[in-house]
């Protein structure tokens, strides 16, 4: 029962981001203009290869497996995306361990999976998914990055070119990024940190493009005999159970890291707090943090201090009775000096 | 809101002119709610699937079942329930009342859930270990490309070096 208005509102939001978004994208245009690989290319070439790139993630209809790989673990992932020219649909099957499916309209994400004896169904709004890793628009990556032109490598029997994006400066991991030679299709994805050490790592170890036209790939094949839990991922700004408003001061930011854009704000209500913490996003047009902030709690040890884990760097502080912490896949720096950045009004 | 909510479910209002409320819908928790369980008392009321087969038999069942104090039609229903067949004939008028019933009771059951989901929220010590909470809220709304694909349950096991 729940899954049909599930379906309901995905559809609907579906429909919704089809008004929005996809703008005419000419699809054989993409297939039939060949990535141009002339040698010594200008750095304007390059960045129209990426643009192509993330305009095909959205705009071709493919089939394939993908590898994801960290530091910690590897997994692999059927992916189905089909664009008919107003909407685009994928579906994610991950077929390491755990099976979990997500699916996605649009920019809209419902993510199946089983836990014990149920499946939990998660709604998120989803961006950045393999392989339109690349934001369709460049110009913030093109204010931090330098791209370079690389070798011309296969990546799941296709010929792909290799192009660099090398950091100006050491806010931020450099990517290297395979670039389908005949389709512009992103490949392969690689984010290396400052020691040359690849952070993670997600490519096609298969890839098609998509003939079929019908939709009935898009549908979850979870085990109907069992019981449906909502994962309510709810930002939102108040919940009739929390004291309504977070209790942070007035607080402002001054001394972003350079490159680094607020995104987004909201105020949430996170796992095991009992008052809403203030969420802000930051971007570098590849990368992206989150900074936390709320009040010291009684009886709570406050934290400090710096951790990497896996890919993922955290930087916690306390700052005029306010625990400061923050999240993102970046150097210690970059979260140190959003950390730092916070001040609140005497 | 609800009243235009409701409107452009009834294709009352054309999608093209309907942009402010869809706005609003994505925006409010509210809003989409209602979105949500107006289309669900639809489904009820149109007797779709949602229910097991026999469930129109159930109800009908059951309400005949309690004592319907100010109805004087109830005497003819309690005689009409040992009779399987007339339950049948007589279920259009009666169906609407059902379905009011049952739909009334389903909005009823998921507001009670999703109150349930709110205030059930254990405490967690997290003195010891990195904030994990923090890392499943940053990448569900600010995700690196993997986060889709992997369970977030072993952040739970990493320890916070201070």
């Amino acid at each position: 029962m729940r899954t049909k208005y599930i379906a309901l509102a995905l559809t609907f939001a579906g429909a919704l981001l089809a008004l929005n978004h996809a703008s005419a994208v000419n699809t054989s245009d993409l297939i039939n203009t060949p990535v141009t690989q002339a040698k010594l290319a200008p750095s304007e070439e390059l960045w129209q290869t990426l643009q192509k790139a993330a305009v095909a993630a959205h705009a071709l209809s493919y089939q394939g497996i993908f590898t994801y790989q960290t530091g910690q673990q590897s997994k692999s992932v059927q992916i189905t995306h089909y664009f008919n020219g107003k909407g685009e649909f994928a579906r994610n099957i991950v077929l390491d361990a755990t099976p979990r499916e997500v699916f996605s309209q649009g920019g809209d994400l419902v993510i199946y999976s089983p836990r014990n004896e149920k499946i939990v169904i998660e709604k998120r709004r989803g961006q950045n998914m393999f392989p339109a890793v690349l934001p369709t628009n460049l110009n913030l990556v093109k204010e931090n990055y330098n791209p370079r032109l690389g070798e011309v490598e296969n990546v799941a029997g296709r010929p792909a070119q290799i192009i660099y994006l090398e950091p100006k400066d050491n806010l931020r991991y450099s990517y290297r990024l395979w670039v389908d030679s005949e389709y512009g299709l992103l490949l392969k994805s690689a984010m290396i940190n400052g020691r040359n050490e690849t952070m993670e790592q997600i490519g096609f170890v298969q890839v098609s493009l998509l003939n079929k036209i019908d939709l009935d790939w898009f549908v979850p094949t979870i085990d109907s005999t069992k019981s449906y839990v909502m994962e309510e991922d709810a930002p939102t700004a108040t919940s009739s159970k929390a004291d309504g408003k977070s209790k942070v001061a007035a607080w402002k930011i001054n001394g972003l890291p350079s490159g680094y854009r607020k995104v987004d704000q909201v105020e949430r209500i996170v796992h095991g707090k009992t008052a809403p913490v203030v969420h802000v996003i930051f971007s570098d047009g590849l990368a992206s943090v989150s900074l936390f902030i709320e009040p010291v709690i009684k009886g709570i040890k406050p934290k400090t201090g710096h951790m990497l884990v896996g890919n993922t760097s955290f930087y916690s502080s306390v700052n005029s009775g306010h625990q400061i912490t923050v999240v993102g896949e970046v150097p210690e720096a970059t979260v140190a000096q959003i950390a730092n950045a916070v001040s609140f009004k005497k | 809101m609800s009243e235009q909510i409701s409107a452009l479910i009834d294709d009352e209002i054309a999608a093209e002119d309907a942009m402010h409320i869809i706005t609003s819908m994505q925006s409010q928790k509210q809003a989409a709610e209602a979105w949500q369980y107006y289309h669900l008392i639809g489904d009820v009321m149109r007797g779709d699937a949602a229910f097991s087969k026999d469930f129109k038999q159930n109800l009908m069942k059951k309400i005949d079942a309690e004592a319907t104090v100010l109805s004087p039609a109830a005497q003819k229903a309690s005689t009409a329930v040992s009779n399987p067949t007339l339950i049948k004939t007589k279920l259009p008028a009666a169906w609407s009342i059902a379905a009011s019933v049952a739909a009334v009771a389903v909005v009823g059951l998921m507001a009670f859930d999703t109150h349930m989901q709110n205030t059930d929220i254990a405490p967690i010590e997290i003195a010891q270990s990195i904030p994990s909470e923090y890392l499943l809220a940053h990448r569900a709304s600010a995700p690196s490309s993997g986060s889709y694909y992997t369970q977030p349950d072993y952040v739970q096991s990493v320890s916070f070096s201070q």
